[in-house]
């Protein structure tokens, strides 16, 4: 339900934050989050790293094609899908969402066949890496086309609404997919029609190479829910707790039949736009270095630390044990093999028609020729 | 049996859908109680009220892009575009999301939707109201393209497209909205995508035609018929998937064949038509198969009727093809 008291203002100046540098509570309000459910964030903080690791360290001995660096948008991540009911709730991802995703529920093994292209990859290796998705978990399949999932994530929105499912859909995106029609186009129809959903802007000021100042003249992306008649709310995206509790709130909302909101995540991706970019054109290095001074994993270690949660010994043994998850997760990953050339047909209709099954036996032929 | 035209044949079988699967939900710009600008929606309205029927913004990409998440969330969304020149705004939704899905989920999630479009010209709209753009959806793997040209086939069609598990795209011949009725079942009558109907029996040679052009290619058989050359008429009324057999089976029977579209000439679906028949039954030919087609100009307005194959063109083509 619907909180009786609205934690936060939309549209304050400054970025909504509830955790100091030093890791120091400082919200408004008493936390009220257990011990457990704090401890579970910072293992997903580290997962979400550790994941992104993992998965440079594949490009880079040539397993997978391509990567999309993640580090530094961890608390975004974990604060989104920390307030989703998995499985429930729709999520609609962008391809730099790795973190949320595992936080939300998908397996590691799918995430790393994924990237790997194995038969262990639901989407049957149909996708470059970095494009997840999970039906089990209404985690919708990434796509490549910038903003173009935000249409289809409404649609679903206007669909739980209509069919008074008690869902809430929330799809994500960078800074760079507020400049394309799509993004206005169906923000706009969310906010005509009261959809439950929450657009969350994960803004790390660069779209590849072009930053932010030139993808936008307004001061910020939250701003512009103005324009369509929703709340926006600019977060600190590197305080977990604060990406987590707004969400909670204006997905709550949304679930009570209030309608949209828009929130963006102020973040900083640390590592390039992708492994085939080379961010030291465009960025200097002192920028990229004052912002990991910020990370979000410090922070909430540092916070829980201090309230006795976490130690030295604590931490490394979280560590390791999320270390060894995702170990043995890559391992099943390629034990499954690599998907077979005969799927290349399939699904691209509900059922295979004539014209697919001539050509699938010309590619057979060849194969065995 | 009802008399009635192709927009009513329409709207009468939106409503039986809709009254049979309440998933069925149509979204456009003015279909709510305007009921369309062809009024193909009229009466949803009222009947089924503004969660079934919802006047969308004036966004293609919106309407698409979310019938597409509509689709996937369970509903079965029936998309109208008011004119097909409009599609382009929404064009990424349609190619980059609805035809992809099943793909590149893995069959995990998919998209049952119907997009409506009038298209075609011949009702001096000048070029953003009269094209063809049938050919960019034929070419992008994952949708279904469907072009009826008669108020019964448009029933049976659209009642299989609506149950269908895959996008289907539904483009309807605006000049023939009004152009003439037919007996319509009453009942439940569904026509199968990817079977092509005979419009008229013949054995000089076959005139393979779809969607609005099919009315001319009628015409042009009638007068050959005055001349005692007899013409068979095949309508595609789906051109993915396409009944290849059906038109193999003609053209390798009479050895003759004349393609009529009036998509622009180069790379339109009869070339695709002509290719196949030249790659499979080449040996039954008599002539090379000669297509006759809208030009490779954008649509113009003064000059509407001369852009569109007509009865002349037609017959002009059929003269060579018959005096190869």
């Amino acid at each position: 339900m619907i909180q009786e008291v609205q934690r936060f203002k939309p549209f304050s100046a400054k970025p909504i934050a509830l955790l100091s540098e030093a890791g120091e509570w400082r919200g408004p309000f008493d936390l009220d989050l257990t011990e457990e459910k704090l401890l579970t964030m910072y293992r997903d903080l580290v997962r979400a790293r550790l994941l992104d690791e993992r998965l440079g360290k594949l490009q880079r001995m040539g397993k997978t094609s391509f990567v999309a660096p993640a580090a530094g948008h961890e608390g975004a991540h974990i604060g989104v899908a920390h307030a989703l009911r998995p499985g429930f709730d729709w999520l609609f991802p962008y391809y730099r969402d790795m973190g949320m995703v595992l936080a939300l529920g998908v397996p590691p093994k799918e995430l790393f066949a994924q990237s790997l292209a194995t038969r262990a990859d639901p989407n049957k290796g149909r996708q470059m890496p970095a494009h997840p998705g999970s039906a089990a978990l209404n985690v919708f399949t990434a796509a490549s086309p910038i903003a173009s999932h935000l249409g289809p994530a409404v649609g679903a929105a206007i669909s739980m609404k209509l069919r008074g499912t008690g869902q809430v859909a929330v799809a994500s995106f960078g800074d760079g997919a507020t400049s394309e029609g799509d993004f206005h186009a169906a923000v706009n129809f969310a906010g005509v029609q009261g959809a439950p959903i929450v657009l969350v802007c994960e803004n790390n000021r660069y779209a590849i190479s072009v930053d932010f100042h030139k993808q936008t003249a307004s001061e910020n992306i939250a701003v512009k829910a103005h324009a369509y008649g929703m709340p926006g709310y600019v977060v600190d995206g590197m305080d977990t707790l604060a990406c987590y509790y707004v969400m909670q709130e204006v997905v709550e909302r949304a679930r009570s039949g209030h309608g949209p909101a828009l929130v963006e995540m102020v973040v900083y991706r640390y590592g390039a736009h992708s492994s085939a970019d080379d961010d030291a054109r465009y960025r200097p290095r002192e920028e990229v270095q004052r912002w990991r001074q910020r990370d979000p994993l410090r922070r909430f270690k540092a916070f829980l630390e201090r309230r006795g949660l976490l130690d030295d010994a604590k931490e490394a043994a979280l560590r390791e044990s999320a270390e060894a998850e995702l170990a043995a997760a890559l391992k099943e990953a390629e034990a499954a093999g690599p998907v077979p050339t005969d799927w290349l047909f399939d699904d691209v209709y509900a059922e295979r028609p004539a014209f697919l099954e001539e050509q699938r036996a010309q590619l057979e032929g060849v194969t065995r020729g | 049996m009802a008399q009635l035209n192709l927009v009513q044949s329409v709207a009468r079988t939106l409503a039986s859908e809709m009254a049979r699967d309440e998933r069925v939900v149509v979204l456009g710009e003015d279909v709510g109680k305007r009921g369309g600008v062809f009024l193909a929606t009229e009466g949803l309205f009222d009947r089924f009220g503004p969660d079934r029927v919802i006047d969308s913004p004036l966004s293609e990409a919106a309407i698409l892009g979310a019938a597409v998440g509509m689709a996937v969330h369970g509903l079965r969304p029936v998309a109208e575009i008011q004119f097909a020149d409009y599609v382009y705004p929404g064009f990424d939704q349609l190619v980059s999301q609805a035809a992809k899905l099943r793909y590149r989920s893995g069959g995990q999630f998919y998209a049952p939707m119907v997009v409506r479009m009038p298209a075609g010209g011949g009702v001096k709209g000048g070029h953003h109201h009269s094209q063809n753009p049938e050919t960019h959806f034929v070419h992008t793997p994952g949708l279904k393209v469907v072009y009826p040209s008669s108020p019964k086939d448009a029933k049976g069609l659209l009642t299989t497209a609506i149950r269908d598990d895959d996008p289907v795209v539904f483009m309807e011949p605006k000049r023939l909205y009004r152009a003439f009725k037919e007996e319509v079942p009453d009942d439940e009558y569904l026509v199968p995508l990817g079977k092509a109907r005979v419009r008229r029996e013949g054995d000089d040679l076959v005139l393979v035609s779809y969607g609005g052009s099919v009315a001319e290619t009628l015409k042009a058989a009638d007068a050959l018929a005055e001349q005692g050359i007899s013409a068979q008429v095949l309508d595609l009324r789906s051109l993915l998937p396409w009944d290849k057999e059906a038109v193999l089976e003609v053209v390798a029977r009479v050895g003759r064949v004349v393609l009529v579209s009036e998509a622009p000439k180069t790379a339109g679906f009869i070339s695709e038509v002509a290719a196949t028949i030249s790659e499979e039954v080449l040996d039954a030919l008599l002539a090379p198969p000669v297509r006759v087609a809208g030009f490779d100009t954008p649509y113009p307005y003064a000059q509407d009727r001369a852009y569109l194959p007509g009865v002349n063109r037609i017959l002009r083509a059929v003269q060579a093809v018959l005096d190869y």
